[in-house]
């Protein structure tokens, strides 16, 4: 665990219980020392707590990495508003599939989570915001807040420590964008789901303008675990900037799809040993490090350390850790015309590039994937990209755009070699259906 | 910028900062956006979701622009329209920045991939924020070669509004303006990405499960200003839709003609015809809103039954028939003489004249007809209004009496018998906007929770039609809070018209007023109002507002006229009913009458028959625009301009002078004062009203109880005890609570069936007990001696024993119909089935 | 000056009798324009007889002697006078003013207004000079139906701008260009 670049093992923490049977219950929880961190965490004062996980270096599982202990600072110290947690378990980046497992598996980890860090921000309202699409599991955390409720984990007075804490488990309707925190928040108030302005942040006007936190489901159910172990053990895995497990969720061409939790800092290469390596032995192609919306890497990449700061350094970024892995029987130009599709679907429409660009790239791409594109379409989308980078209302327009130019940047001679048709007549300007 | 040309820093004063745009250093207020800064700077940003009087959204990034802050350039361009101003901040725009001038390309770019090319046809052509800059800031060619996204033509979104949803760039304005400053979001983007769209609960797919904001038409009063602001041509306006370009349409400053607002517009015309009415922006009156009648009723002026040339009645046929000039003011001249000379003449004038041209009715009267018979109130009034103008209205200004920004900033404001969006629009905006940003303390004495209550957040302090002079006084007991609010500094009590029918109320205000502090805002209904009351068209007041009992005024005004010492008579005259009671009485024998509708009068029969006694045995002059009910009657009718069609100016409710010139000029329309100067002449009096400006100056020389030189002082206020308003009504008997909606049978909306179709339904409302127990079940039938009214029945929180009535829409003319006003008692009953 | 000068000039008379005449014989025999003489306007219509007007104003936004006026309607479908939304309900040009350059036909964005080459527009008074729309639109060739009338080339105005020139050619559309030229 302690020397880089060594095959690193597996470190099973969140998803340690997962094969025990009936994870989710209560029961099996409580005897796999569940709900041991919830009362040590009321004894100590909510600052200890924030202090705790500052020192932990925990960092969010969301895909910005922005370190949970200083976000939870943010939160004002007086309670002139209610103070409300939002749990952002709206998953739905192409390739993540970290989430829903984990509330599938052991919903009261998140549960314990949820009432540690609602204690250390003062917050007697938590939301859980889960994708309306994953029914089963909007059902398995109703049945463990049910459950959390009778055990008296939740409701008044919680273990006689007067902390009264409430969780509201809230499916959404199906949109990409409420993933972003204030669209989330948005479309938790009952409105359509667009982000909002920022400022204010969410820690000073955030849901119904009051303080909120927004945090990712694995960083909220890596709390308890940090209160259990302490800061310095949960330092032990990971890399300096990036301390602690990670759930790679590992999908695509590899014997065996799964969620594996290892230690940030983990390489490909260890990773698809531990997934079974590529599937039928095709050689790999590209891969995505954290989802569709980070830019791709290539065989080249197998070695980079999948921390936020590595994938960082190789020109793209970790997200997710939705590591989708591709053979060479892909074509990277059809792939990123899905992807652009998808972008294209799920664009909330508030701004200009994302709402339009989106819209054209994939016209461009769905003309190049057919054979009716031109080379000056390879600078119109990089062009096009380039408007739509750093130029959309959220992130979504960037996440956007990344497999795009990186598909070019790596695989240019592909969507040239689509374009052969077209050489001979290059379209006229102007000409139009 | 060299440290020799500019030796000093520039001073920077508290609550501001300093940053550099485009290399030239600037100071601003903290919290101003970049875009208001550059452009105070005189750099244009191109934008479309930015508007200065709506809410930051940052939704088209077309103002993209580089920011360095503390010498570290930020990763991203800012979009300057929701970033604001921090010391030290570097800003570059598309002037010195290749980057934020690439992004603004880029981003003018992708709003055209999806725009159509239909600019030749589309009603904002050659005014269209996105056309100029799409030429300023935007590529030449285009590298769109794929298909458009395409909507079918347009949808109505009202019978004003239409929506072309292929046009829209997604600004958001429209629907921004109607939840923040309308607060009518009937209108709201439905969909995502490149299918987002503006629409309405027609347009909806999701309308049965969510009935929240999209469940109506976009039924509002303002709709008009998302037209105006809309920065492409996605909005139209049925009316304006194809009528001209606006290349070839002259803009003429003008104010509106219809309410007491007085606000800024923008008359556009061409070949002597108004073609649209856009909001003027004035920030200290209507900002740069109007309502939907403002905007679009202009049409009556033109309308078929217009007058053009003098009538005199035919002695032989008593048929009216067209003569010239000369012969129908003679007429007109010697059937006054003949009239003041036996028993007398009055002057009815109409609450909507300019002060110009009111001011040459109340000259007229006093030294052509000898009389102060004079009276502008063609609405319900009474003496204890009278005194109450004269002794706290008359002589207030923007300066010392209550303004538009003075509501916006009160931390209280009561209104009392007025309903705020039907009567004064504007009042009604700023009064939201005050409650929204400035969290004041709305209260409303009213009868139910109208939409004026709930969108300015207002209290309800619901009382019986009638009752509300007796609210105010027991105030003190029942709402002690609300009396606490008023006492806190620039606190405002606003009430309009109808306090004239409730006895007590004046007085009640009065007192209120100087226990707590709080400053009375009288706001009438008609623009000419509050300056026909200055000009001295009443039967108490001179010209200048002094008494016509102070004989120091008289003689000073005797003198500024150039008539003899005692010309003026000193006696008080009679008001509206009065003079039509003396005149039905054979008590007067003649009657000037300028734009007054006998229905608008408290008793509409007692008006008929006082014409008729008149048109038998008497004479009556009409001035009018258009064929009145007047005319029938009348032995001359004379025809008088329309606003567009003259200069002058109207006093808002405020007491501000608001001017405007001629917009259409050569029309030969004469305005009233022109009119009455030229009579006079024919009765050997010089009037000196021949211009507007003739008739201004004119009146500038007289004294005013404003001047503080003025001797004289003002009358003391008339104490009228609350009217004591029976508590339950037996059986069928109701009270009967009613006022005018903004959009009704009013003559000034003739010939707007567009604007028509967004009036208001026109229903009876009762509370939901009344009608059970009345067994009102569709439709209620209200009736007096007089008539009745059968109309659909709604439920509202209105008191028990309450019937609600819309005093002049569709079939509900209540005082031509029921010859009843607000808090009266009628007959409430179930409505025959029909 | 020689003695035979005065002979001389009468040469050149005397030559001249045999030259091609240049004087036109006007009007008695007309005389026809160059072919892309600036004439009398024309407002043309669709091969249904719709017009093509759209009453977009630009004519007159280029005219440089402010001689055309022109205000848009709107198509109803009972009333209709051109295909999609707008038409010109009221088109004026005023030939005291008209300085004959073009501007306008190069402005007109459907090819509605082109010019003639009739150039017989002199008049002893004013009214006449002004000519109206009805002056103006190109007469109905066969084929072709006075509007108002429905599309017939279509559904929508698409079918008339982008696949109008194919459609015409369709059997059952009336061509009229084409048998004008047979």
């Amino acid at each position: 665990m302690t020397e880089p670049r060594k095959p690193a093992p597996v470190t099973p923490v969140l998803t340690k219980t997962w094969l025990s049977p009936r994870s989710w219950t209560l029961d099996t929880y409580t005897k796999l020392e569940g709900y041991t961190a919830l009362p040590k965490a009321l004894k100590a004062s909510p600052e200890q707590l924030v202090q705790l996980v500052k020192d932990s270096g925990l960092r969010g599982r969301g895909g910005a990495g922005f370190p949970a202990g200083v976000k939870w600072s943010f939160m004002p110290p007086n309670e002139d508003k209610p103070h409300y947690l939002v749990i952002n378990a709206d998953e739905g980046e192409p390739g993540t599939c970290k989430d829903i497992p984990l509330m599938m598996a052991d919903p009261h980890s998140l549960i314990e989570g949820c009432v540690i860090a609602s204690y250390a921000m003062r917050a007697h309202h938590c939301f859980i915001y889960v994708r309306g699409e994953a029914l089963h599991c909007i059902r398995r955390l109703n049945a463990a807040v049910r459950e959390a409720y009778q055990a008296g984990y939740l409701g008044k007075n919680i273990l006689d420590s007067g902390f009264d804490l409430d969780i509201v488990v809230h499916p959404g309707a199906g949109a990409y964008i409420c993933g972003e925190e204030t669209a989330l928040l948005d479309s938790l108030e009952g409105r359509r789901g667009q982000p909002r302005l920022k400022p204010p942040f969410p820690a000073a006007a955030g849901l119904y303008a009051a303080p909120t936190t927004v945090n990712n489901v694995e960083t909220i159910a890596s709390v308890p675990f940090i209160v259990n172990g302490g800061s310095d053990w949960f330092r032990e895995m990971g890399t300096e900037k990036s301390p602690g497990p990670k759930i790679y969720s590992i999908s695509g061409h590899v014997e065996k799809p799964g969620q594996y939790e290892a230690p940030l800092g983990t390489t490909l290469r260890d990773l698809l040993e531990l997934a079974g390596g590529m599937k039928d032995g095709i050689p790999l192609k590209f891969w995505t490090p954290g989802g569709s919306s980070t830019p791709m890497f290539t065989a080249e990449h197998l070695d980079v350390p999948l921390d936020f700061e590595g994938a960082a350094e190789a020109g793209s970024m970790l997200g997710t850790t939705a590591v989708q892995v591709f053979n060479e029987t892909v074509s990277v130009p059809w792939a990123v015309m899905k992807w652009t599709q998808f972008y294209k679907h799920e664009s909330c429409g508030k701004c200009t590039p994302c709402r339009e660009g989106t819209y054209w790239l994939t016209q461009i791409l769905e003309r190049m994937v057919a054979g009716n594109g031109t080379e000056a379409d390879i600078d119109t989308l990089l062009d096009v990209c380039d408007n739509v980078l750093g130029r959309s209302f959220c992130a979504l327009g960037d996440g956007a755009v990344s497999p795009i130019t990186s598909g070019i940047q790596y695989f240019r001679d592909e969507f040239l070699a689509l374009c052969d048709k077209q050489k001979a007549a290059p379209a006229l300007a102007g000409a139009q259906a | 910028m060299t440290a020799v040309q500019e030796p000093k820093k520039l001073e920077v004063p508290e609550g501001h900062v300093t940053l550099v745009i485009d290399d030239v250093e600037v100071v601003a207020p903290k919290g101003e956006l970049i875009i208001r800064t550059a452009e105070r700077l005189g750099i244009v940003i191109p934008r479309f979701c930015d508007h200065p009087l709506l809410d930051p959204a940052g939704a088209c990034r077309q103002c993209l622009v580089e920011v360095e802050m503390g010498g570290r350039p930020m990763p991203k361009p800012q979009a300057s329209c929701t970033m604001t101003v921090a010391d030290g901040m570097v800003v570059r725009t598309q002037r010195t920045s290749k980057v934020a001038d690439k992004a603004q390309q880029g981003v003018m770019e992708l709003l055209l991939i999806n725009h159509p090319l239909d600019c030749p046809i589309c009603d904002k052509g050659g005014e269209c924020p996105l056309q100029n800059q799409a030429l300023a800031h935007g590529r030449a060619d285009s590298r769109f070669v794929d298909v458009k996204r395409t909507f079918p033509k347009p949808i109505n979104v009202s019978t004003q509004v239409l929506l072309d949803r292929e046009r829209c760039v997604l600004c958001q304005r429209c629907t921004r303006f109607s939840a923040q400053i309308a607060g009518d979001p009937f209108i709201e983007l439905l969909e995502r990405g490149a299918d987002q769209q503006v629409g309405t609960e027609a347009t909806s797919e999701i309308t049965a499960l969510n009935k929240t904001s999209e469940g109506k038409e976009f039924a509002s009063y303002f709709s008009g200003n998302t037209i105006q602001i809309c920065p492409v041509g996605a909005l139209t306006s049925a009316q304006y839709r194809f009528r001209s370009r606006p290349f070839d349409l002259v803009s003429t400053p003008s104010v509106c003609e219809h309410c007491s607002s007085g606000c800024a517009e923008r008359t556009d015309w061409r070949r002597g015809k108004v073609q649209r009415k856009l909001a003027g922006n004035d920030p200290e009156v209507n900002e740069e809103w109007i309502c939907d009648k403002g905007r679009f009723a202009f049409r009556y002026a033109t309308a078929a039954d217009r007058i053009t040339r003098p009538l005199v009645r035919d002695k032989a046929t008593g048929e009216l028939v067209e003569s010239s000039w000369t012969e129908a003011l003679r007429m007109a001249a010697d059937g006054l003489a003949t009239a003041r000379d036996a028993k007398g003449a009055g002057v009815l004038t109409g609450g909507r004249l300019t002060v110009e041209d009111a001011y040459a009715y109340a000259k007229f009267a006093r030294i052509a007809l000898r009389t102060n018979d004079i009276d502008f109130r063609a609405r319900a009034h009474s003496d204890e209004e009278l005194s109450f103008l004269a002794s706290s209205v008359v002589g207030t200004t923007p300066e010392n009496g209550v303004t538009f920004t003075a509501i916006e900033n009160a931390p209280a404001v009561l209104t009392v018998a007025f309903e705020p969006e039907e009567e004064a629009p504007i009042v009604f905006l700023r009064l939201r906007k005050a409650a929204r940003k400035n969290n004041t303390a709305v209260f409303h004495i009213g009868q139910w929770t109208t939409t004026s209550v709930t969108k300015t957040s207002a209290s309800l302090l619901a009382c019986q039609p009638g009752g509300e002079a007796a609210a105010i006084e027991g105030l003190a007991t029942h709402a002690p809070d609300v009396v606490e609010a008023l006492r806190k500094n620039g606190a405002v009590i606003v009430f309009g018209e109808r306090a004239a029918q409730v006895p007590g109320l004046f007085s009640a205000l009065t007192k209120l007023s100087a226990e707590t502090g709080a400053k009375l805002a009288w706001i009438p209904r008609r623009a000419g109002e509050r300056g026909a009351l200055e000009a001295g068209a009443l039967p108490t007041l001179l010209p200048g507002g002094h008494p016509v009992t102070d004989a120091a005024a008289r003689a000073e005004i005797e003198r500024a006229w150039g008539v003899d010492e005692g010309t003026l008579p000193a006696e008080p005259g009679r008001d509206t009913s009065a003079i039509l009671a003396a005149a039905s009485n054979g008590k007067l024998s003649g009657l000037v009458v300028g734009g007054v509708d006998p229905n608008d009068l408290p008793d509409p029969a007692l008006a008929r028959e006082a014409l008729e006694t008149l048109s038998g045995n008497g004479f009556i002059v009409s001035l009018e625009l258009r064929r009145s009910a007047v005319h029938d009657y009348a032995h001359v009718v004379l025809p008088i301009a329309p606003s567009v069609e003259k200069a002058g100016s109207y006093l808002n409710w405020e007491g501000r002078r608001r001017e405007f010139g001629t917009t259409l000029e050569g029309t030969g329309a004469l305005p009233d004062g022109r009119v009455l100067d030229t009579l006079a002449v024919e009765m050997d009096v010089d009037l000196f009203t021949q211009t507007p400006a003739s008739a201004a100056g004119d009146f500038a020389r007289l004294p005013s109880v404003n001047d503080s030189s003025a001797n004289g002082s003002r009358p003391s206020m008339l104490e009228v005890p609350a009217a004591q308003v029976p508590s339950s009504l037996g059986g069928p008997s109701a009270l009967l609570a009613t006022w005018r909606q903004l959009l009704d049978n009013g003559s000034m909306q003739d010939d707007e069936p567009a604007l028509a179709g967004t009036a208001r339904p026109v229903v009876a409302r009762v509370s939901e007990s009344t009608a059970r127990a009345l067994g009102l079940n569709g439709t209620a039938t209200v009736s007096t001696a007089r008539g009745s009214i059968t109309l659909p029945v709604v439920h509202a929180d209105l008191p028990d024993g309450v019937v609600w009535l819309p005093a002049d829409s569709g079939d509900s003319t209540v005082r031509a119909t029921l010859g009843a006003g607000h808090g009266d008692i009628v007959t409430l009953a179930r409505g025959e089935a029909s | 000056m020689g003695m035979f000068d005065p002979l001389k000039g009468f040469g050149v008379t005397f030559s001249t009798m045999f030259k091609k005449v240049v004087t036109e014989e006007y009007p008695e025999i007309g005389a026809p324009a160059a072919a892309r003489y600036h004439g009398r306007h024309q407002l043309n219509r669709h091969p249904d007889g719709l017009e093509k007007c759209v009453g977009c104003e630009l004519c007159a936004w280029a005219c440089p002697a402010d001689a055309i006026f022109v205000e848009g309607g709107d198509n109803t479908e009972d009333e209709r006078y051109s295909p999609g939304e707008r038409y010109g309900m009221d088109y004026q040009i005023n030939y005291l003013r008209c300085i004959g350059c073009g501007l306008c036909i190069e402005a007109c964005p459907t090819r509605s207004l082109t010019m003639t080459n009739e150039y017989e527009i002199a008049d002893d008074n004013r009214q006449d000079l002004i000519y109206t729309k009805e002056d103006l639109l190109a007469p109905l060739l066969p084929g072709m139906e006075q509007p108002p009338h429905p599309m017939r080339l279509g559904e929508s105005e698409q079918d008339y701008y982008v696949d109008g020139p194919e459609l015409a050619k369709r059997p059952g559309v009336p061509d009229p260009v084409g048998e004008e030229v047979k």
